[in-house]
């Protein structure tokens, strides 16, 4: 009986790894809803198959931002009507106050990778104060950088380029007064 | 002609400084050019191995991202990356030191070192700009600083300041360098045809006539006497990078000078370190002789002084008043969890290069480069004691924040970054040591014929 013990090890594996990825192609798909309650921005994901709610099932919530997606918080698993119910914070900086939300389900042992977004206007609108940039202080933007700054700063550093760029000429100076001598 | 020779040495051997001596001379400075050995070639393999290993290091920390890669968090945003650098920049002042300060001042004995100190300043200064880049959260964006940089920005006044003194020390390195250059050419014919062209064609047509000589010494001397402020200038900006930055550490008008002090203590102790080597690989031991070492430890002696005074500046008038801001750091710097790290590197890195080189003993080769030694790594640790602890001691304290936000160990990405900016310092002195003549033959030269009848042709 031992010698066929490596034998069917190998057949319960196989068995094994073909049962999981057929468990894995179940495919499920997500739904967002986007309600405020009482103060609270909320954000839920229903999650389904074959249009049936699933329970159990981790998802992953994210907003875009410049490059990548920034997780809100961590993972939330469905509860028994298949819906993970999260707590968008209210402080997400955004351009326009539109933020696009991420929810997706990743590396789950039943279902498949799959992600889903929406659009939803709860970003918070950075609005800077740019009252003074127009004076012409050390802690102005660049072109309204003090005038006497600009003078003196440019002024020391055309000297020392001047200065070095005259060097350079006399290594040609240099070359000029050998050719002559040669002649 | 023989017989001429022995007639000279007998009668006036200080006095005169004849062609043949001169020949002599040239050989022995140019012979390090004509062969590599097998231990130079391991040395070279050896620094581009570990160089390649920072390119590879860097290629890992850009694609795997800076959080997973190396230990920089919010409050230490500078590692030992900006330590380096600042230790970089130290180092870049010795060609202030060797080439300008000690020639302007007529000290005669610059002479063989001024070429050794220029080729490690220029290493130095082009690493301290990478050990910046390698620390930029996005480098990609780099072309943002030079395109829309803020003149009232310290950081621009650095990228200014960095990019012009490596200009300016570039060509006080190559002006006095092309009378060389017409000497390999015409003295090294064993060599490969490229780099025979290659010292024609950088020699510019030296002939040697009188007119030429006149316009190199006048512009070696412009160009001396502006690599001093430059030098001091990118020293004190860089000391301006912190104390402009909201932090109770370096919160000082004193730390310019307290910058160019350690900056010049450094340089000493490099040029040490580099005349040792030198002098032992390529037996140079009748140019680089020990009276340098006699003088550079003296020279070391007043820098410590210096860098001392600079240093009670810096840290116990302070700690007399001990203010409310000042307090948590300056106390875990003296008896605190920094205290061994702080007294390690005040002993070794100001009562040691002060105290030791005061014994004539002590400034013969070996004892006063092992001091040298042991000044350098000092230094090294003296910046690394001044980003870090500074970053960690903010205006308000830390709290609710991750754990690894507290501390700051550098990874093994970062630490093989920095290796590999010291090997590629090292490499470019090397390199420039295989292909020129390191110690400067006709500045050598007139040396010895200063005050002396013999006129030399120096080709």
């Amino acid at each position: 009986m031992e010698k066929y013990n490596y034998f069917i090890a190998t057949c319960i594996m196989i068995l094994f790894s073909i049962t999981i990825s057929n468990a894995q192609d179940k495919e499920a798909k997500i739904s967002l809803t986007f309600e405020k309650a009482d103060s609270l921005y909320v954000c839920k994901a229903l999650v389904t198959s074959e249009g049936i709610p699933v329970s159990e099932v981790p998802v992953n919530l994210s907003v875009k931002r410049l490059f990548s997606n920034l997780p809100i918080g961590d993972a939330i698993a469905t509860d028994s009507i298949g819906v993970a119910t999260f707590e968008v914070p209210q402080d997400i900086p955004s351009r326009n106050g539109k933020l696009i939300i991420f929810a997706n389900i990743v590396d789950d042992e039943n279902y498949m990778n799959t992600e889903t977004s929406g659009t939803v206007n709860w970003g918070m609108v950075v609005v800077s104060d740019n009252s003074n940039v127009e004076d012409r202080s050390i802690s102005a933007g660049r072109d309204k950088a003090p005038i006497y700054f600009i003078t003196a700063s440019l002024l020391i550093i055309s000297l020392i380029w001047g200065t070095l760029i005259y060097a350079v000429l006399q290594v040609f100076k240099i070359k000029r007064l050998g050719k002559a001598n040669i002649e | 002609m023989s017989e001429d020779i022995n007639i000279a040495e007998s009668t006036n051997k200080h006095e005169t400084f004849t062609q043949e001596e001169y020949m002599v001379m040239k050989n022995d400075l140019l012979r390090p050019i004509e062969k590599i050995g097998k231990a130079g070639k391991i040395w070279i393999a050896f620094l581009m191995t570990v160089f390649l290993a920072g390119v590879f290091a860097y290629y890992i920390q850009e694609t795997r991202g800076k959080y997973t890669t190396i230990s920089l968090r919010d409050y230490t945003m500078w590692g030992i990356y900006i330590s380096n650098f600042l230790f970089m920049v130290a180092i870049g002042l010795v060609g202030v030191l060797m080439s300008a300060i000690l020639k302007l001042t007529h000290f005669e004995w610059y002479r063989p070192l001024s070429r050794i100190g220029e080729v490690i300043a220029i290493g130095a200064i082009m690493f301290a700009g990478v050990s910046i880049i390698v620390a930029m959260g996005r480098p990609d964006r780099l072309y943002n600083l030079l395109l829309h940089g803020r003149i009232q920005s310290p950081i621009v006044w650095d990228v200014i300041g960095i990019s012009t003194d490596l200009a300016a020390s570039l060509i006080l390195l190559f002006i006095p360098l092309i009378p060389s250059l017409i000497t390999c050419r015409n003295n090294l014919k064993n060599l490969p045809k490229w780099q025979l062209k290659m010292y024609n064609i950088l020699s510019f047509g030296w002939q040697g006539t009188p007119e030429q000589w006149k316009i190199l010494k006048k512009t070696m001397r412009i160009l001396t006497i502006l690599l001093i402020p430059l030098g001091i200038l990118i020293c004190t900006i860089t000391a301006w990078l912190f104390a402009t930055t909201l932090r109770p550490e370096w919160d000082s008008t004193n730390f310019g000078a307290y910058f160019v002090s350690n900056a010049f203590l450094l340089s000493v102790a490099v040029m040490i370190l580099a005349t040792f080597i030198f002098r032992k690989a390529y037996n140079l031991e009748k140019y680089l002789t020990e009276m340098h070492f006699d003088k550079l430890g003296q020279v070391m002696v007043l820098m410590a002084l210096i860098h001392g005074y600079f240093n009670i500046n810096e840290y116990l008038i302070p700690a007399y008043k001990m203010s409310g801001l000042h307090e948590n750091h300056l106390l875990s710097l003296f008896i605190g969890k920094d205290a061994l790290f702080y007294w390690s590197v005040v002993i070794f890195g100001i009562i040691v290069p002060f105290l030791l080189p005061l014994f004539p003993k002590l400034r013969k080769p070996i004892p006063l480069t092992i001091i040298s030694v042991i000044v350098l790594i000092a230094g090294w640790f003296r910046l690394y004691l001044i980003v870090i602890p500074g970053l960690l001691q903010p205006y308000l304290p830390i709290q609710d924040v991750p754990e690894s936000w507290k501390h700051y160990f550098p990874s093994v990405v970062e630490m093989t970054i920095v290796a590999a900016t010291f090997a590629g310092v090292l490499l470019v002195v090397t390199l420039f040591s295989r292909f020129f003549p390191i110690v400067s033959v006709w500045e050598v030269a007139e040396g010895q014929l200063e005050g002396k009848e013999e006129i030399i042709n120096y080709k």
